[in-house]
């Protein structure tokens, strides 16, 4: 360990594991959604008729992940309000103290790193906000593509039973009102809403490697290994 | 905030688009026994005009056991279990006891061209041709004031108990004055209202009567809207498509004679029987959908072997309508059969959200600002070239300037 630096745990297994779930699943329903949406490839009409179950296995890939997303966001959601280690929706109520970190972190960025006025140790309000934005996008997924989903069990029967439609009628139905009236608008926004994830994705991404590359905490170690580091202020 | 917490509680409480198919043997014991009573009572009334429905059939070269196939067929379609065919046969027969008064607004009149079917008429056409129509400005002969007095004593003679069938989109722009009908000018909106004021239930038939349709396409010059957003207070069900299926017209018609209800609707007011299924799960090319084989353009090998419609547009994925099952023109054909896909005609706002044959990925949509036109993906292309630029601009600053603090540092 670099002198003069401890160690911080920033983020548990179970976190680690949920985060890397997200992101391989995310790559997949990207991958999945955008043949759905415009099928980029062609089957080769030659192929064998077990081979040639292209849209259906894309379907399967994309709805699959989805059932990933659900277990990971009922997890995180959870968290949020209950983890024992900490409790993100502490950063995202709007008090005084999170609201100069928020700004402070955001300063931070905008200056170049030519102030750091707050305490990087623990998860900022600044990142939580933002890691919550994308929750927020996600759950917005879920309740789209589950609504384009159950417009395919129209006779309210399903290989789970009768209650499973008819729970997805009762919290995605408003999703049709909500974007625009009609079934075609819920897939325009579920469209639209992949893009916005993927240039959080992007700006998430970049965001690390700067706060490793100019903090020299190695904040992109949190991900991997669930900790960083921090200059010890007792060895000084 | 009143409006609000309404809008709220209408958004979660409206009705599912899920279909019941069975509702078990004392619902279907109950009906049985109500439309009997009905038909029975209705068997007892004076029809309104003098055409025999056997006579019709005979002349038109239809016999008996073609009838019941077909009293069969729509018995399944209404969703009915088989020992309802007979009293569908009975109500086909008594169609004549009601009485429709038809209007025609802001259309191209293709409803009423489906309804007449004149080359070769097939027995949903020819259950049309005996309701009793008592009013119908395209077809009937008097026009002007006669025709005006005609419609005013239907009105008067079978008041509460006519149907109102409506064609076409009610123009509210400058006054409803694009539209205006009669020698007294009355604006299209002024007619429906009268007309439906005394109507039993008011049948929006077509997209345009349903959802607007295609004068309500962007940008709408005549401000025009459909039925159900004029017509408050009466029982509406609404028929769309382009034109409507005459098979669900009669369905719907049937149903009223049989029960004197309307049949149960989704949260569109459209008539579940018909619009309950979306016509994907019951296309005959689902499998080359799933398959992932695709006609790539008009003409091309796919084409040719009936391949999947999805990249040339088809919109059989969002649209519920039964055309898959019906088919038009008593099953002869419909739009995916012929080679070409669907158009979403049925769902409100088709003609902007549906119609623009490409898959929804590469649709040329209209910003929330009603500005420039773009597909998704030019506009997601755009965010994340946005993104990417604000992204390297920080990076390299951040270089530049990390450099700066790092000589700094080597002077202290």
């Amino acid at each position: 360990m670099k002198q003069g630096y401890k160690q911080v745990k920033r983020m548990t297994t179970a976190m680690r594991i949920m985060h890397w779930a997200n992101a391989i699943g995310m790559i997949g329903a990207i991958a999945t959604g955008l043949y759905i949406a415009h099928p980029y490839y062609q089957t080769f009409m030659a192929d064998d008729a077990v081979d040639k179950y292209v849209m259906a296995w894309n379907r399967y890939g994309h709805f699959m992940v989805a059932i990933i997303f659900d277990i990971t966001s009922v997890l995180i959601a959870y968290l949020y309000f209950f983890s024992r280690f900490e409790k993100p929706y502490k950063k995202l109520i709007p008090n005084a103290h999170n609201i100069a970190e928020f700004k402070a972190v955001l300063v931070n960025l905008l200056t170049l790193n030519r102030k750091k006025e707050f305490d990087s140790s623990h998860s900022d309000s600044f990142n939580t906000v933002y890691f919550t934005i994308f929750h927020l996008l996600l759950i917005w997924m879920l309740l789209t593509g589950l609504q384009m989903y159950v417009q395919g069990l129209e006779s309210g029967i399903s290989s789970i039973g009768a209650w499973w439609p008819w729970l997805l009628h009762l919290t995605t139905d408003w999703t049709i009102a909500v974007t625009g009236g009609t079934n075609m608008d819920v897939r325009m926004a579920h469209h639209t809403s992949m893009w916005l994830i993927i240039c959080w994705v992007v700006f998430h991404v970049y965001y690390q490697v700067w706060r490793t590359i100019f903090w020299k905490e190695a904040d992109i170690a949190i991900v991997v290994s669930g900790s960083k580091f921090v200059k010890d202020d007792t060895l000084n | 905030m009143s409006d609000k917490i309404e809008t709220v509680k209408k958004l979660f409480t409206s009705k599912s688009s899920r279909v019941e198919t069975n509702k078990g043997d004392t619902y279907y014991q109950d009906l049985f026994e109500k439309c009997e009573a009905r038909l029975n009572e209705m068997r007892a009334q004076t029809p309104a005009n003098r055409l025999d429905f056997s006579d019709l059939l005979e002349e038109n070269g239809i016999d008996r056991r073609e009838f019941m196939k077909w009293a069969s067929a729509t018995t399944a379609m209404l969703m009915l279990p088989p020992m309802f065919t007979p009293l569908v046969a009975d109500a086909a027969v008594m169609m004549n006891r009601a009485p429709v008064v038809w209007l025609e607004l802001q259309d191209c009149a293709g409803n009423s061209e489906a309804l007449l079917r004149a080359d070769g008429p097939k027995i949903d056409e020819i259950v049309l041709d005996i309701i009793s129509l008592e009013f119908h400005e395209t077809l009937m002969a008097p026009s002007g004031f006669q025709a005006e007095k005609q419609l005013d004593e239907a009105m008067e003679h079978f008041k509460g108990k006519y149907l109102l069938f409506v064609e076409g989109s009610i123009p509210m722009g400058m006054d409803g004055q694009y539209g205006t009908i009669g020698a007294a000018g009355e604006t299209f909106h002024d007619h429906l209202l009268r007309c439906s004021e005394n109507a039993a239930a008011v049948i929006a038939v077509g997209a345009c009567a349903t959802f607007g349709g295609v004068p309500a396409a962007s940008p709408n010059p005549t401000g025009a809207v459909g039925v159900m957003d004029v017509v408050k207070n009466k029982p509406i069900i609404n028929i769309p498509a382009c034109p409507a299926n005459p098979a669900n017209m009669v369905g719907v018609v049937l149903h009223y004679v049989l029960t004197g209800q309307v049949p149960e609707l989704d949260s569109l007011l459209r008539p579940k029987f018909a619009f309950g299924y979306r016509i994907h799960d019951n296309c005959e090319r689902r499998a080359h959908f799933d398959a992932g084989e695709y006609v790539e353009e008009w003409g091309d090998k796919g084409a040719q072997n009936n391949f999947c419609l999805y990249k040339m547009g088809c919109k059989g994925p969002m649209t519920f309508n039964n055309c898959s099952i019906v088919r038009y023109n008593e099953a002869v054909n419909w739009p995916i059969g012929v080679g070409r896909g669907c158009i979403g005609c049925s769902e409100p706002d088709f003609w902007d959200k549906y119609a623009y044959e490409r898959p929804m990925a590469d649709a040329k949509i209209k910003a929330p600002t009603g500005g420039v036109e773009k597909t998704v993906d030019e506009f997601g292309l755009g965010m994340l070239t946005a993104a990417g630029i604000g992204i390297a601009i920080h990076a390299a600053a951040s270089a530049v300037a990390g450099k700066r603090e790092n000589s700094g540092e080597s002077h202290e």
